[in-house]
């Protein structure tokens, strides 16, 4: 009769051994999958997306763009300038491609311009700018301070170069990534040049699968 | 004295021919698939792309541009530095003898300020391009419309 309790106590310890080591694979093939995926993306994501502190810019139809803006969508935010012949181009290009590969995908998606440049990019000239590319691209400007309130927080540089001294034209130097932000929001990744479109298009696949 | 005058076309056009011919072989320049970037309507500074081959046995130096369809042209480079692109002015760009560089979308780039008419698809505008030698390359380059998407397709 003194089998008993001891039997118990061998049962007992073989439960928690085996629930000890269902746990123990069930988190390493969570932990290997999470790290396959991250392995795999050409972007730069988060552990945990970014919250963005207050902004305010004005969008090309002169409507407020601000943190609300970024709600409920998925956005993707390159900083550039309509003075600009080589990189904006050629960004937009690549952006529209992005958006005609992801026509299939469920989810709401926005392509948005931010201008470096709001001295000389009006709301006019930046709609005709990005409309060009795409008619449901969207550009943004505003104020020096609305543009710096949102450019700190994202590391985004840029500067007012001078081509020749006296002359009136100028360009600008600015940072050439393209920033990704989910439906709360919030800054969720980040794509560095050179910008890819499968790469892009593949990976922001995988983020939406994750996201859900 | 008819017979004579009846010759002097055809020898002026000879002479033009091989004055023709003779300024084509000075020419060490030779340009290839040249094109410009259509662009939105308002815009004022374009880019043009093109590979620049040397087919001569001596290097030559491309030291600037123009063209009477714009108010001014240089050669410019894109770069990437620390994520942040920039524009750089390119004052001579070098070809090694029987090699050639190309211009393409973020890399050296010919910038073209203030088109002189509005630019659109399938028009045509002249580049000149020239080289230390004193020598001059006239090429023309369409205006073609790459916005991603649909390029290079005609299906609608």
């Amino acid at each position: 009769m003194s089998n008993s309790p001891k039997s118990a106590f061998i049962l007992k310890g073989v439960i928690i051994i085996i629930l000890a080591t269902a746990a123990g694979i069930m988190s390493a093939r969570f932990f290997l999958q999470r790290t396959v995926v991250e392995d795999e993306l050409a972007a730069t994501r988060f552990p945990v997306a970014r919250e963005i502190q207050a902004f305010e810019l004005v969008d090309h139809n002169n409507t407020v763009f601000d943190n609300a803006a970024l709600e409920k969508r998925w956005s993707f935010l390159f900083f550039g300038y309509t003075y600009c012949p080589d990189v904006c181009p050629t960004t937009l290009s690549v952006l529209n491609s992005i958006a005609q590969r992801l026509q299939d995908v469920d989810a709401d998606i926005r392509f948005v311009m931010v201008t470096v440049d709001p001295e000389r990019d009006t709301p006019e000239r930046l709609a005709e700018f990005v409309t060009y590319f795409n008619g449901d691209f969207l550009g943004v400007t505003g104020t020096d301070q609305g543009l710096e309130q949102l450019t700190r927080q994202l590391g985004i540089l840029y500067e007012r170069v001078q081509p020749e001294p006296g002359s009136e034209a100028y360009l600008m130097d600015h940072t050439a990534a393209v920033f990704l932000f989910d439906p709360d929001g919030r800054y969720h990744a980040v794509f560095s040049p050179p910008l890819s479109v499968e790469a892009i298009a593949g990976d922001f696949r995988k983020m939406l699968q994750a996201y859900q | 004295m008819i017979q004579i005058n009846r010759r002097i076309p055809a020898a002026t056009a000879l002479l033009f021919l091989t004055f023709l011919s003779t300024a084509m072989a000075e020419s060490a320049v030779d340009v290839e698939t040249p094109w410009i970037r259509e662009a939105p309507p308002a815009s004022t500074v374009l880019a043009a792309y093109m590979v620049l081959r040397n087919t001569g046995d001596t290097a030559r130096t491309i030291t600037g541009i123009d063209s009477p369809d714009f108010r001014d042209g240089q050669i410019h480079r894109t770069v990437v530095e620390d994520g942040v692109a920039k524009m750089l002015p390119v004052e001579q760009l070098q070809l090694p003898a029987a090699g050639s560089v190309v211009l393409e979308p973020g890399g050296l780039h010919l910038m073209l300020f203030d088109p002189r008419r509005p630019l659109r698809e399938g028009d045509s505008v002249i580049l000149i391009i020239h080289d230390s030698d004193g020598d001059s390359v006239t090429v023309h380059a369409p205006v073609v419309r790459k916005t991603g998407g649909h390029d290079h397709s005609h299906h609608h």
